[in-house]
């Protein structure tokens, strides 16, 4: 009496496929499960026995053994009582085993016999190899996004078990799962009044996947910028949108409902948050954290001086690598994690440092407020600017600037070019791509080389500097690197340096 | 100086100034009685001035030693008023200091006419120009500076005194013991001020300083001045204790007019509202120290140079600009401005701007810091 029905669980953002193997035998009654269950899935022997019951099936009082294959494996959450259900319905004799033959199974159970949606479907269909996939009717249209006509969706036990056993048809698999939907209206850059410099900024942010800094005292418009970066990014491809698919089911947050994301993500983390939720993990089931619900998107600190030390240089590796790796001791995840960071803070705690004399704290509130800016994480930002307070009459109905979708297009542009050197953008350009495949004017040559000698410019603020002068330079459409692209890059770093020198102390 | 060196005066004064009174308290402890007397007495209880017996438990031979050596470790002198070496432009002061510490030379405050330039920490690029400038030609025409080493305002008047060799002594006041560590700059400054003239303050070395002190020492440095300028301040700041302490000795308050938008400034043109001499160039200033001094024979009067403008304006010729560079120069003013408000002021591309406020600083014709420009002061 033995039934083994295939289904998957969720590790970190990615699907395993478990097998779930049923033997009922004679003996006292009682029902083991064995095969590294975490709470949840050990709970799961009252879920399934209440949705038996009340799916007016039968629960037998056998010795009842799940083992859930491969043995090594830590399985975590709820989706795999439905397997488990079916397989106990198997191996008791009340479904005939042919009928399950080739169907993978996953859902949560209720205790009135109703299938509910879990975490991660997206991923944890991909995983599970079958024929057909019986899965949630509330998860179906993401689940058909993997598994097109495959998806089985079913509400109920009851529905379900009469479609195994031939009695009613299957229920009609949702139809949205076609292409990608328009996704919810993202706010216009048209909306931000004067402001050239900082949405200059953002256009060459968007354009070289370029870190970007603003400070500015309450009320300069740092957030309102902020939102207005993924509305000029380019649309997602289909493999990033599956990417952000799959985090964002792992992580059970805003759901697409059925259709691919085509626009890029933005998390806009409170500095309350611990460092596991900025970076992922957590302790029996390892959750993506923001930098990978980011992941392709826009993350964008607020207030950047009061998120903890500790979190903002949990930071610089996954800036580097485009991963997270989480490190357990129960388990390790690699989380993708390309993200453009968006840091905004004000220049000191009072708010008014950025004006030369306008600040009322004094050096211990300053250089405690800086301190938790390492200079490391300071040189991750290719781009710094200071903002002003907007001007009023720019305010009052000045003219409008460029719309997301013309910048959208430049941006669009810069980015083929940055194709056209093999990387997704010129922030991702090797050191020795910089040298090989971009003409430096000997202006612009000579201006970098009197910034390195009069010691404003570091080594590696240089490659920093050329990447950002590369982009610029797309962005006029110009064959190559000039004075003036040199300059303007140079110019939208200046706010950084005071930071630095602060943080340093 | 080492301990030896030291008289009893010298040790007991020293040790008495670490007993953690306040000034006024120190001044009576010493008032009718020669230092080693005060020290004796108030170890058995009986100072008139202590009459709660509160020192009793520090006057132990044990702080006399500490201080002792704190003094000698760190090459500082004691002077107690009353006292061969202590400085007589102070001594007249019904405030002075009972006790002071110094490192360097203070007969350089004597016989020069001296001026307190004061002012915020947080100055602007306009308040460090002014501050250095002030300093420079105070120094040149034969004035000692007096001032507070702070960051700021008074950092830059010392830097400026010392700008050239042939100057006047400067003179710093710290609110601080003398051998307390600053910042390295800081320290060079001090080291720098000592050779040149003296460090002064009236915390022994070894001790641990409270922040009333520098509002305290703020009467030393309006005592020892015959005009106090302030430069830059907010519209509270610790300047306003040195103006307020100057008041009270008569001595002439000046301060230099500011931008009525910035909030360095606020306190200095509320001064010139209030009365303050307005301070235009370091003419202004010398006027009104020949003034202060003119009944004061041993004092020598400062010396003007008239030939100095001239001169500076015929050495630098102004480089010729080109049309942007000229417009984007129009459009920076002494006011610090963020990048944004220059390129829409000069209504050019970004691009341009950028390029000529890097060629504008490179020939010392913009400032810029923290993304913030503005025109040099000259």
């Amino acid at each position: 009496m033995l039934a083994c029905v295939p289904s998957a669980t969720l590790h970190g953002v990615d699907g395993r496929s478990v097998s779930v193997e049923v033997h009922v035998s004679s003996g006292l009654p009682g029902f083991t499960v064995v095969g590294l269950p975490d709470a949840a899935v050990r709970e799961s022997r009252d879920r399934v026995r209440a949705a038996l019951l009340s799916s007016g099936l039968s629960w037998p009082l056998r010795r009842v053994t799940v083992n859930l294959a491969p043995s090594g494996v830590r399985k975590t959450g709820a989706g795999l009582d439905l397997p488990i259900a079916i397989g106990l319905l198997v191996a008791a004799g009340a479904l005939p085993s042919d009928r399950v033959e080739g169907t993978g199974f996953v859902g949560e159970l209720g205790l009135d016999g109703s299938v509910r949606p879990v975490p991660g479907i997206v991923s944890v269909v991909a995983a599970i190899a079958a024929e057909q996939i019986v899965v949630p009717a509330g998860a179906s249209a993401e689940a058909a996004l993997v598994a097109g006509a495959r998806v089985r969706p079913v509400s109920t036990v009851a529905e379900l078990v009469g479609a195994l056993r031939g009695q009613t048809p299957w229920p009609a698999v949702p139809v949205s799962a076609a292409g990608p939907g328009p996704g919810p209206r993202q706010p216009d850059l048209s909306d931000v009044r004067g402001q050239l410099v900082a949405r200059r900024a953002l256009e060459i942010a968007a354009a070289g996947g370029h870190h970007l800094l603003l400070v500015g005292a309450p009320g300069s418009g740092k957030t309102m910028l902020a939102t207005r970066l993924p509305g000029i990014l380019p649309d997602l491809t289909r493999d990033e949108a599956l990417e952000v698919l799959r985090i964002h089911s792992a992580a059970g947050v805003g759901t697409s409902g059925g259709a691919f994301p085509s626009r890029p993500p933005f998390r806009a983390p409170h500095h309350g948050a611990t460092e596991v939720a900025i970076v992922g993990g957590g302790t029996s089931w390892l959750r993506p954290g923001e930098i990978s619900l980011s992941h392709t998107g826009v993350l964008f600190l607020d207030e950047l001086g009061e998120f903890p030390a500790t979190v903002l240089d949990a930071l610089r590796q996954p800036l580097e690598e485009h991963v997270i790796r989480v490190r357990r001791a129960r388990g390790a995840v690699d989380f993708p994690a390309r993200f453009l960071l968006v840091g905004a803070m004000n220049p000191c705690p009072c708010g008014e440092g950025g004006l030369p004399g306008a600040c009322r704290c004094n050096d211990v509130m300053r250089r405690r407020y800086l301190r938790r800016l390492s200079a490391p994480l300071l040189d991750r930002f290719d781009l710094a600017i200071a903002l002003g307070r907007p001007d009023v009459e720019d305010l009052l109905g000045g003219p409008p600037g460029d719309s997301s979708a013309v910048v959208g297009a430049r941006v669009r542009r810069a980015r083929a070019m940055a194709l056209g050197r093999g990387v997704r953008c010129n922030a991702e350009l090797p050191i020795d791509g910089i040298e090989d495949r971009t003409t430096l004017s000997a202006d612009a040559a000579a201006l970098l080389e009197r910034r390195l000698r009069s010691g404003t410019l570091s080594a590696r603020g240089l490659h920093r500097v050329r990447r950002v002068a590369l982009t610029v330079a797309d962005l006029d459409g110009a064959s190559g690197v000039d004075e003036r692209h040199v300059a303007e890059a140079l110019q939208l770093r200046a706010a950084r340096a005071a930071l630095v020198s602060e943080a340093g102390r | 100086m080492t301990a030896s060196s030291l008289t009893d005066d010298q040790r007991y004064g020293a040790a008495l100034a670490a007993l953690g009174a306040a000034p006024g308290t120190l001044r009576k402890f010493l008032d009718g009685y020669g230092a080693v007397e005060a020290w004796e007495a108030i170890a058995r209880g009986r100072h008139r001035a202590d009459p709660q017996r509160r020192y009793r438990d520090k006057a132990v031979p044990a702080t006399l030693e500490k201080v002792g050596a704190a003094c000698a470790r760190s090459g500082v002198s004691v002077m107690v008023r009353g006292h061969p070496g202590y400085p007589p432009a102070l001594a007249s002061d019904r405030q002075a200091p009972a006790v002071l510490f110094s490192t360097g030379d203070v007969t350089a405050l004597e016989g020069r006419p001296r001026v307190a330039v004061v002012g915020t920490r947080s100055a602007t690029q306009y308040g460090l120009g002014m501050a250095s400038e002030l300093g420079r030609d105070l120094a040149r025409a034969g004035v000692v500076v007096v001032s507070g080493l702070a960051l700021g305002v008074d950092s830059a008047a010392h830097a400026g005194a010392l700008g050239f060799d042939g100057a006047a002594p400067t003179v710093g006041v710290l609110g601080t013991p003398l051998d307390t560590s600053a910042t390295p700059s800081q320290m060079v400054l001090r080291d720098a001020i000592a050779v040149r003239g003296a460090v002064l303050s009236e915390i022994p070395p070894g001790v641990h300083s409270a922040r009333w002190w520098f509002a305290v020492r703020n009467r030393v440095m309006a005592a020892l001045a015959h005009v106090v300028v302030v430069v830059e301040c907010h519209q509270r700041g610790g300047s306003l204790h040195t103006v307020s302490a100057a008041l009270a000795r008569g001595v002439t308050v000046m301060a230099v007019p500011g931008s009525v938008r910035s909030s360095a400034s606020a306190g200095t043109n509320r001064l010139l509202v209030e009365g303050a001499v307005p301070v235009r160039d370091v003419d202004d200033v010398l006027t009104a120290v020949e003034l202060a001094v003119v009944a004061r024979p041993e004092i020598t009067p400062p010396c003007r140079r008239r030939d100095e403008k001239a001169s500076v304006s015929s050495v630098s010729p102004r480089p010729v600009l080109g049309t942007v560079s000229g417009r984007v120069r129009q459009a920076l003013d002494h006011d610090p401005a963020t990048l944004e408000d220059v390129v829409r002021r000069s209504g050019l591309p970004l691009g341009d701007v950028a390029l000529a406020l890097e060629q504008l600083a490179e020939a010392g014709m913009a400032v810029g810091e923290q993304g913030w420009w503005s025109r040099p002061r000259r």
